[in-house]
């Protein structure tokens, strides 16, 4: 069930409607979220229905552990039982066929079959999972006693899929509120949300894919350097239209019920750098890497600062590797690894720009991600190879760029470098307008969707990460 | 309605109205968003299926009345044996008669120009009944996308002229479609994956004032060509490989030489498949563009067994030419191909499906492409040439939109062009058409030789 699918919100209307009159009783609104939770679940797969209680009950009890226990050994055993099973359940489902293939390779025998599928987002459900063991562990949150407000908050289903990464400790409280109730104006705002999250998601981002990125990128060799290149900025902006449309719709649906989720981009493409990219983009998981692993690195307090860049390009090729077990995130990993330790070398070295300086600034940052997501986007090293030799063909065609392409490419780019307080500005608009003028809003925009982006339920990129 | 949000829940309340709306009001029927039939399948748990073996998977698809021996045949359409020159030269391949090589032609647009499908067929053919050599191949790539299984092409110098991109007024552009131009320093080196090969074959066109070439073979010149010539005329030079050639230059030493293609032989019988696409080529290549008496003495040289006609993808996005002109080009180009080689089988071949998204978002077929498809059937019939249906070979309508959402994908995004797997299932399903169709001509040759046996006599 994708966000973007009607059956998603023939879902979210249901539990919308089923949740609100049991909010006011504590144990039975977070009965219904649970309840919702799993059947999201359920829909990908029936043994979601084992997996995630009994990781999360697992999870649970280590919490109460690491809660009462004063032992630093005892806790350190409790964390990192907490880490292995979570870890655990992500290698088992995402790098077990990868690492079945290596060994059958090195030792010249046949891979033993494994037939455990990936299930979507279970990485997600395992970061989300870390951080409240981790948390707990640190001291930096105390554990819940309620079974069901955690079993509740850590599954939560707008998160499931794609995030945002959402630490436990900061939803928790929200679940566990008594007499919640939903404004007028965050009721619109999410409903705004939703529908922002549609259109960025099939208007732009499946019509930039269907139309450009995909076949581009499938066959580079039928078209020329130019189109290539324009197809690489097309892939750059398809992937911020799909994941935070996706973002929007997650964020609008946890507010519909209640819950504030973090914002999780803020104009990547407007970065002067790539550490402020990474302040930008994938807020969420930029944040787990660094508080999560990137602090739990060795040598962070060293006097040396190779340590510091060194554990910056672990932290990224760590973070390359968790979206797939191929080279090709490996390189892509290690380019903003390198560049992160570049950024942070020449920290403080240079002032802030203002003028053309800035914009020389943004303009590179933004060609050396668009580079690194080459990689990001081909299906293999050779692929990627093959992209970056039609680009430096610099041959000149633009015939297979249509003009619908070209509008759309246009919208995508203003769309992104839209200040954020005229998005509100109409946000605040839509708010304010009466209820029959926003279902016809919504009805309107729900007809030219269906119409004008001519395109099936594509599935968000990011939930098979 | 206290509980419930009030405002939030009127939006939706009216929001939901609006779309039930058109099942109500028929005036609106073109304006319904949501099927409210399919709300109960969203109480659906239905397992996910996820295939180890999704190309078998799709062949299982494509026929699932057929057993599983023989699931991948969808037969040739050849009611007057129209292929049983070939049929007969297949087999003196098969028996390893001496000068028992089997020359197919395949002439197409882009998926052939990358032997995609072809590369496959050629395979499957070459690893059942011999291999006869890597065959016809352009003397330098006239677009990044062009390939041929096995041999690596790097060139500099070359003045290209494709038939499907620019018009020479003299129509000369080979067997494969393609002019190369060059002075003295343009050259190609060629690598081969299999350096078994014993004979290259160089074409190019001699002519008054035309230059030298020389052909090299790890460094070593091997010959040196006089395209120089009192008319114009097209030429072709044999020359012998030593062992384990894989490393092949050709070299314009003088003047400016005008050539078309390389050729790559094997002594021994065997299947030689030649690859002849261009880039964005339609049938008018071969009833106008060609020059006929040049093209035909490239053919007659070659003197193929088969010929394959494959056209269709490019002209489906042309409804008007596909309705009026059509089937007029490709009578034109199959008497122009029996005119050139009247012993040689003809096979027209179909497009695959083309896809296109429809209003509402699924994937659907071009309009255009059964017309066309039933178009080139009958003027395969009415000319005497075999048929093979792609199209339906590989599902019918609607069967891009499937091979879109296959894991791994079967079709690129432009649900035109095939992905490496999915050229794989058209190679093996026109390989399968090829090889059912000569089973049944060996079981035909056998009864007409009982058939044409004196009765017995009376004991």
């Amino acid at each position: 069930m994708l966000l973007s699918s009607s059956a998603y919100f023939i879902f979210l209307i249901g539990v919308f409607f089923l949740y609100w009159p049991m909010a006011h009783f504590r144990a039975l609104g977070l009965a219904t979220i649970l309840l919702a939770n799993y059947f999201f679940y359920a829909k990908w797969d029936l043994f979601y229905l084992f997996l995630i209680p009994a990781a999360s009950t697992c999870d649970f009890a280590i919490g109460l552990g690491l809660e009462r226990s004063k032992s630093p050994g005892v806790r350190r055993l409790l964390v990192s039982l907490s880490v292995l099973l979570n870890l655990g359940i992500l290698a088992s489902f995402k790098y077990m066929p990868f690492l079945l293939d290596n060994y059958a390779r090195l030792s010249g025998t046949t891979a033993p079959g494994w037939h455990w599928i990936f299930p979507l987002g279970i990485s997600f459900y395992a970061f989300q999972s870390l951080t409240y063991t981790i948390d707990v562990y640190r001291r930096d949150a105390k554990a819940t006693r309620s079974y069901l407000a955690y079993l509740t908050s850590v599954s939560f289903f707008p998160t499931t899929l794609a995030g945002p990464i959402t630490r436990v400790a900061t939803l928790l409280p929200q679940f566990e509120k008594r007499d919640k109730v939903l404004s007028s104006v965050d009721g619109g705002k999410a409903l705004f949300l939703i529908a922002l999250g549609l259109t960025k998601k099939l208007l732009i981002a499946d019509y930039l894919a269907d139309n450009l990125v995909n076949r581009v990128f499938d066959f580079p060799k039928l078209y020329s350097g130019a189109e290539t290149l324009i197809a690489t900025y097309g892939y750059a902006l398809q992937l911020y239209y799909d994941f935070s449309g996706y973002t929007d719709i997650a964020i609008g649906s946890a507010m519909l019920l209640g819950i504030k989720l973090p914002a999780n981009f803020n104009m990547p493409y407007a970065a002067e750098s790539i550490a402020d990219f990474w302040r930008r983009w994938h807020i969420s998981l930029s944040n787990w890497l660094r508080d999560y692993l990137y602090f739990s690195l060795p040598g962070l307090r060293s006097k040396w600062k190779i340590f510091t860049y060194l554990n910056l390009v672990v932290t990224m090729l760590l973070g390359g590797l968790w979206h797939g077990a191929s080279w090709n995130f490996v390189i892509w990993g290690l380019l903003h690894g390198v560049g992160l330790a570049v950024t942070r070398a020449f920290q403080g070295k240079t002032g802030p720009a203002g003028g053309w300086p800035r914009y020389a600034r943004i303009f590179l940052t933004v060609n050396f991600i668009c580079f690194a997501w080459i990689f990001f986007r081909s299906t293999t090293l050779d692929a990627a190879l093959t992209v970056l030799n039609r680009i430096a063909s610099l041959t000149v065609s633009f015939e297979n760029i249509s003009p619908g392409v070209a509008v759309v490419l246009l919208i995508a780019v203003v769309g992104h470098y839209f200040p954020i307080k005229w998005q509100s500005w109409v946000s605040d608009r839509f708010v304010a307008t009466p209820f029959y003028a926003q279902a016809a809003a919504l009805m309107l925009l729900a007809i030219a969707l269906q119409y004008v982006a001519a395109t099936g339920v594509a599935p968000f990129i990011y939930t098979k990460f | 309605m206290r509980m419930l949000p009030p405002k939030t829940t009127l939006v939706i309340v009216t929001l939901v109205a609006f779309m039930k709306a058109p099942d109500a009001m028929p005036a609106f029927k073109d304006y319904k968003v949501l099927d409210f039939h399919a709300i109960p399948g969203v109480l659906d748990f239905k397992e996910r299926k996820v295939s180890a073996a999704p190309i078998e998977d799709e062949q299982l698809r494509l026929h699932p009345d057929k057993d599983i021996a023989s699931y991948k045949v969808f037969r040739l359409n050849d009611p007057a044996h129209a292929l049983d020159h070939f049929y007969e030269a297949l087999q003196r391949t098969e028996f390893r008669q001496p000068g028992g090589t089997t020359r197919i032609v395949h002439y197409g647009d882009s998926p052939t120009t990358a032997d995609m499908i072809t590369g496959d067929a050629r395979m499957l053919l070459q690893s059942r009944f011999g291999d006869g050599g890597y065959g016809f191949c352009l003397l330098a790539k006239p677009w990044a996308w062009y390939d041929h299984n096995g041999v690596s092409l790097q060139s500099t110098g070359w003045t290209i002229d494709p038939a499907s991109q620019t018009r020479l007024k003299d129509g000369l552009y080979g067997l494969g479609g393609v002019s190369f131009s060059g002075e003295a320093g343009a050259h190609t080196n060629i690598v081969l994956r299999d350096g078994s090969h014993t004979r290259l074959g160089v074409s190019f066109l001699k002519r008054p004032g035309g230059g030298m070439f020389q052909v090299l073979a790890a460094g070593k010149a091997l010959a040196t060509i006089d395209t120089k010539g009192p008319v114009v005329e097209p030429d072709y030079s044999h020359v012998d490989l030593p062992p384990n050639s894989r490393h092949l230059e050709i070299r314009v030493i003088f003047g400016n030489v005008r050539a078309f293609g390389v050729s790559f032989e094997k002594t021994q019988p065997g299947v030689q498949y030649d690859s002849l696409g261009l880039n964005g080529a339609n049938i008018s290549v071969l009833s106008r563009t060609f020059d006929e008496r040049h093209w035909s003495d490239q053919l007659r040289r070659l003197q193929p067994d088969l010929v394959i006609i494959n056209y269709g993808t490019n002209e489906s996005g042309y409804a008007s030419f596909v309705d009026q002109s059509f089937g007029r080009e490709l009578t034109e180009s199959v008497r122009r191909v029996r005119a050139a080689a009247p012993g040689a089988s003809i096979l027209v071949m179909s497009p695959m499906d083309r896809g296109r998204r429809e209003t509402g978002g699924e994937i659907g077929t071009l309009p255009t492409i059964p017309r066309l498809v039933t178009i080139q059937q009958r003027v395969a019939m009415e000319m005497g040439c075999g048929f093979f249906n792609t199209f339906l070979a590989m599902g019918g309508p609607g069967t891009m939109g499937q091979w879109y959402q296959a894991e791994p994908r079967l079709v690129g995004g432009d649900f035109i062009h095939p992905m490496p797997a999915g050229a794989k299932i058209v190679g093996s399903l026109l390989y399968q058409a090829l090889f059912d169709g000569y089973r049944q001509f060996k079981v035909r040759r056998v009864h007409e030789r009982f058939a044409n046996l004196p009765p017995a006599a009376p004991k």
